[in-house]
């Protein structure tokens, strides 16, 4: 049932693309690799992005059996370029799909990929170039924010006191955290302090503790971050407390959409980053070679609301995020 | 002819502990001034106030007869005053060109200049009559070697007051004779001296005038020329030398007398070759030999305390097999060791915490510590070795060095051993307490212990033991009892007369010559012989 | 110099107040001074036990660092070895709890205090008998637990098992006659910890090992048998440590423990236990490790610190305790 909608997706693309491999392959039996590399997981929403991209492999593999797609996962931006050097170095790589760790240091590693003619997918950071990437699929952190806050104002009827917990000082935390003020200007949500808590569940519980010692009152606690919202989940039942209506997090990790899916009051809804981008990304680049299916420029995922109504989709029980 | 440097009432205290009390003097130019007095008399602190090393707590020193005071030993340089030190201190790692200009390096255009620094510090070896070459790493040079660069490295400045401090603790008869000739040049250049040492003969050689230090105390400014050796035992003394050890026990008769250790070809690699003697009941055993023979080695090898291993190793008859440090203890076999500071007490720790540490499972039996029990024992040991202290919360590095001593006997003996083995009992204590300790060693053997002792004092070993065995380059050359006990053959066996100069590579152990017999004394032994002539009743 | 009497022998520097000892708790009272006039709900009851709660970590894995740096080590793998122990725990709790239902808790807790001394032992085994710096090895390992539990968790978090989650929770929620649990847990730890080496022969071996490794040797102590005991206990501290911390959150994911070592040896350090070694002061331990988490308290408390300038903020404090404390002496 869950899942299904990737199995019944490369269900489709083997009965739509059977005949057409099957001459191919007749004709040619010319093999083709896509490289995926990808962060080591080293924290949940990497362990996601590990996770299916893993699937990806093996579903698209066992669909195509003329595809081979290896999955390399790397510690470090450093270790990620030296990756790439070994990957094409030891055998023609006819696409490439990467998750760079930081968009200046992978510019050229990638430039190099693609200058033997590569295909190149770049998922989620971009690069510094954006000539090099054929496709590149993101989502947006602007949005997480911004829906985040549209549903806040909606749910505390447009006034309240809320605190903020953000991540680590980048990009993407500093992305999440504009989208959510821009989106709460003109409303009465008063955003009463924000605090850096490391994307960390330890952190995330010792910093709602102090905030709770701190105000007496406090409507609502967004989190920007699952890994966060599991310590602020458990400070707020430690306390006791009743006058805090809403704690929302982002990026869908499973453990929040099991709340949103049984209709959790404090978490009704969830807003995904989700890491089953990386797997639209492969399949996108599959598509390449299986018949024509010409892709081309820059797809940006949407950062939708997942209500109770909707959670079937964004739920991985297997991922371990 | 005004004095290059005067001190005017030198005082030195550590703390409450006054080390230097009063002390005047004052040194000329070509003149070469003694200080003499027993270990432990005040005469290297004495140096280092004098070459900025350290600040008296009271008094002053005059340069040229202006009030001056040395902020470290760069200021005391700058005014030409260099001290050549006891210890070498020297870069081991470093070549000897290198070590002489260490932290004076000669630059040409930012960069250094090697060829420079080569070329003046083979002049000035040449100088001292130093045959080794400036790019020799200090490592691969002989203890005397060393000593010399040491020297060279002092007179590469521009210098008014040389201040040799115990020059000739590690040279032999040869190597003595060619310092003395350094230093003799020196002062015919207008160059004022001072020399630092307890050994008479030198002093008596070389000196001009001669202060006396005793416990800190000065004696005396005495002219040279009125002196002889016996005189200047007498004033460092302040009493006859008889007086310094307990009367001699009488040696164990050999056919009675029980065996409580008995070693067989102990071996410690790098250090000792196949080692054999016996201990017995009743008597102090002695162990001579210059530094580096393996006299420390060996036991630390027989103790489990280092590499090494015996093809027989008996206490009381009964075969005993030592791999750790623990297992000796347990045995009955205490030691004592040479390195106080480093090895033997916890500086930074109480008295009763260093007492007890060895005996920690004999004192405080059940689980938890018994403090009581403990409070007991360093009472008894306070009483007992007359332990100077000012209260029980005092740190063991607080002590004075004999009273520190006196501790560290105290220790070792907690566990009730079978055998002491003490080295270096007296290294760097006051006269006082040496005395004492040389009591503790007989009461010991009294009381039916094992008692052996390893010093590098020929008087101190010919003093209390009744039997020694001197070593040389990793094994026996001598051994010695009653009347043949003399400085004289202890000093033969320890350098193998005949070939003194062979003798500074201690570290490798060679073919033993066997016991040396005949007697052909330099002229350093000659002199020792008078002044024990002189001091034996 | 006089001579001592016997009755002086026995304690009276007792009766002196230890003005060296008295350092990490003097800036302790200080901030809370502080915290005190920046927020008069510092002082309220909820938060100074949540503050003290959340201590109890640090404090018994602390307790642990400062047996090792007492004989002269460091252990630097603490927090990688709380996270692969705390991961062991849960998967073994999970594991067993089909069967057994909630003895599977007990069943768990024996289960981490065991992994958690062997991890130590492991520790100190290849420290004394592979003669290799403490840092080194410690760096090593810490890897390798922090790789394990990277491993176990698929990257991503192990979670307990729903059945065990609300009957655990106590251990770390719970309260005995008023106190956290965890407070009850690190004050049991410190107490115990400090009759072991203020009071045993092994403490007393353990101080003279790390004030003078020869002196250790000449007096006949076996010096990597102590070494090797106190890196053991160290990980018996973590597992302690594990068992409070398990129903925190109910999970262990690779970022559990992570720096918790630096958190560890600042909370000995500014106890009062030079790293040197040679000395260790279990109580100033724990007053650093409340400390620690004081300045975080304070940080979110105070309005004065934009939050990008917390971490600037919490190293100044740190160095300002660590001069008080050596003022103070």
């Amino acid at each position: 049932m869950k899942g299904s909608f990737w199995r019944k997706a490369a269900a489709f693309g083997v009965t739509a693309l059977g005949l057409a491999t099957v001459q191919s392959a007749a004709g040619a039996a010319e093999d083709t690799t896509i490289a995926v590399s990808i962060p080591a997981a080293d924290h949940g929403w990497t362990a996601g992005i590990v996770y299916h991209a893993q699937q990806a492999a093996k579903e698209i593999e066992a669909a195509f059996p003329h595809i081979k797609v290896i999955v390399k996962t790397s510690p470090s931006a450093s270790d990620q370029a030296s990756a790439l050097e070994d990957l094409v170095a030891s055998r023609k790589v006819d696409a490439l799909v990467i998750l760079p760790y930081s968009s200046e240091e992978l510019t050229s590693p990638v430039k190099e990929v693609k200058k033997k003619g590569t295909f190149i997918t770049v998922v989620d950071r971009g690069l510094t170039d954006p000539t090099i990437e054929d496709l590149y699929l993101a989502g947006d952190n602007i949005a997480v924010g911004r829906t985040t806050a549209d549903y806040m104002k909606q749910a505390l009827g447009g006034k309240g006191d809320i605190v903020v917990l953000r991540g680590i000082p980048t990009v993407i935390d500093d992305e999440r955290i504009k989208g959510f003020q821009d989106a709460l200007q003109g409303s009465n949500i008063k955003i009463l302090e924000m605090q850096y808590a490391h994307w960390n569940s330890d952190e995330g519980f010792k910093v709602m503790q102090d905030f709770l010692a701190k105000y007496n009152k406090i409507d609502a606690v967004w989190a920007n971050d699952d890994d966060m919202l599991l310590g602020v989940l458990e400070a707020v039942k430690q306390s006791g407390r009743k006058d805090i209506r809403l704690a929302l997090g982002g990026n869908g990790m499973k453990q929040m959409i099991e709340k949103v899916k049984a209709g959790d009051a404090l978490t009704p809804i969830e807003v995904p980053y989700p890491p089953s981008m990386i797997k639209t990304a492969i399949y996108m680049t599959a598509a390449q070679f299986n018949g024509q299916a010409p892709i081309r420029g820059k797809v940006k995922l949407d950062a939708p609301l997942i209500t109770k109504e909707n959670a079937d989709e964004y739920y991985f029980p297997e991922s371990p995020f | 002819m005004t004095a290059v440097l005067t001190a005017n009432g030198l005082s030195k205290a550590f703390g409450t502990v006054s080390v230097l009390n009063d002390i005047s003097f004052d040194v000329r130019p070509g003149e070469v001034h003694a200080i003499i007095g027993e270990n432990g008399a005040g005469k290297s602190t004495l140096m280092r106030l004098l070459a900025g090393h350290a600040q008296p707590s009271r008094g002053g020193l005059e340069l040229d007869g202006q009030p001056v005071s040395f902020s470290g030993p760069a200021a005391a340089e700058a005014a030409g005053i260099v001290l050549v030190h006891q210890e070498i201190l020297l870069a081991e790692g470093l070549s000897v060109a290198e070590n002489l200009f260490l932290g004076r390096e000669m630059v040409r255009r930012g960069i250094i200049d090697d060829a420079a620094m080569n070329r003046l510090a083979a002049g000035k070896l040449a100088e001292i009559g130093c045959q080794v070459s400036p790019k020799a790493l200090v490592r691969q040079l002989a203890l005397a070697d060393r000593q010399l660069v040491q020297i060279a490295r002092a007179l590469l400045v521009p210098h008014r007051l040389v201040i040799f401090d115990e020059p000739t603790a590690v040279l032999t008869g040869g190597e003595v004779e060619r310092l003395m000739g350094i230093i003799r040049r020196l002062k015919d250049q207008g160059v004022a001296i001072l020399y630092i040492s307890h050994r008479l003969n030198e002093v008596e050689e070389l000196a001009d005038r001669i202060t006396v230090l005793r416990d800190g105390q000065m004696i005396g400014t005495f002219d040279a020329a009125g002196l002889t050796q016996a005189d200047m035992a007498r004033l460092m003394v302040g009493r006859d030398f008889s007086a310094l050890y307990p009367e001699p026990l009488t040696p164990p008769s050999v056919t009675t007398s029980a065996e409580i250790l008995e070693v067989q070809g102990a071996c410690v690699p790098g250090f000792v070759n196949d080692v054999s003697f016996t201990l017995r009941q009743g008597e102090i055993l002695g162990f001579a030999g210059m530094i580096g023979a393996g006299r420390t080695e060996l036991f630390e090898g027989l103790l489990g305390l280092r590499d090494g291993y015996a093809a027989a190793l008996r206490l009381n008859g009964r075969d005993l097999r030592i791999r750790r440090p623990g297992d000796a203890i347990a045995a009955g076999i205490a030691y004592l060791t040479e390195d106080r500071k480093g090895k033997g007490l916890l500086l930074r720790l109480r008295l009763a915490p260093n007492l007890t540490l060895t005996a920690l499972s004999w004192i405080h039996r059940r689980l938890f510590l018994d403090k009581r029990r403990e409070a007991q024992v360093l009472q008894s040991a306070i009483d007992g070795f007359d332990i100077r202290v000012r209260h029980s919360a005092m740190l063991a590095g607080q002590l004075s060095g004999g009273n520190q001593q006196k501790l560290l006997l105290a220790k070792i003996l907690m566990t009730d051993p079978k055998l002491v083995i003490i080295d270096e009992p007296t290294r760097g204590i006051d006269i006082g307490n040496k005395s004492q300790i040389y009591g503790f060693i007989q009461k010991l053997v009294k009381a039916g212990k094992g008692c052996i002792v390893i010093s590098s004092e020929m008087q101190e070993l010919i003093g209390i033991c009744t039997r020694i065995i001197v070593m040389r380059n990793g094994r026996v050359s001598g051994e010695l009892s009653g009347g043949s006990m003399t400085e004289a053959n202890v000093a033969m066996l320890a350098t193998g007369a005949h070939d003194l100069h062979q003798s500074q590579n201690h570290n490798q152990p060679e073919p033993s010559r066997g016991p040396m017999v005949a007697v052909t004394t330099g002229p350093t032994l000659d002199h020792s012989f008078s002044v024990q002539g002189a001091m034996q009743p | 110099m006089t001579i001592m009497t016997a009755a002086g022998a026995g304690g009276r520097a007792r009766l002196v107040p230890n003005l060296t000892t008295a350092g990490p708790f003097l800036a302790l009272f200080i901030l809370v001074c502080l915290g005190y006039l920046m927020n008069h709900d510092f002082l309220a009851m909820s938060n100074v036990l949540n503050v003290v709660t959340r201590s109890a970590f640090t404090a018994i894995i602390a307790v642990g660092a400062t047996f090792v740096i007492s004989t002269g080590g460091l252990d630097l793998s603490v927090g990688s070895m709380a996270a692969f122990v705390t991961g062991i725990m849960i998967l073994f709790m999970n594991m067993i709890a089909g069967d057994i239902g909630l003895w599977a808790i007990p069943a768990g807790m024996a289960v981490v205090v065991v992994a958690g001394s062997l991890c130590g032992l492991l520790n100190g085994a290849i420290v004394t008998l592979g003669r290799i710096e403490p840092f080194i090895v410690t760096l090593g390992t810490m890897g390798i637990f922090r790789a394990l539990i990277t491993y176990m968790a698929n990257g991503g978090t192990i979670p307990i098992d729903a059945s065990l989650r609300e009957a655990y929770r106590p251990i770390y929620f719970g309260a005995i006659a008023g106190i956290p649990v965890p407070i009850v847990v690190s004050a049991a730890v410190a107490i115990l910890a400090s009759f072991v080496l203020y009071k045993t022969k092994f403490g007393r071996r353990c101080s003279a090992v790390g004030a003078n490794e020869d002196v250790a040797r000449y007096s006949g102590i076996s010096v990597p048998a102590i070494r090797t005991a106190a890196f053991a206990i160290q990980g018996l501290c973590v597992g302690i440590a594990a068992i409070c911390y398990v129903p925190r959150l109910g999970a262990a994911t690779p970022t559990t423990g992570s720096l918790w070592e630096l958190q560890v040896i600042t909370a000995v350090v500014i106890g009062g236990t030079p790293l040197r070694g040679g000395t260790g002061r279990i109580w100033g331990t724990i007053a650093g490790a409340i400390i620690l988490e004081v300045i975080g308290n304070l940080m979110v408390l105070s309005d004065f610190v934009s939050e990008y300038l917390v971490a600037a903020v919490q190293g100044v404090i740190i160095i300002i305790a660590m001069l008080v404390q050596r003022l103070s002496k």
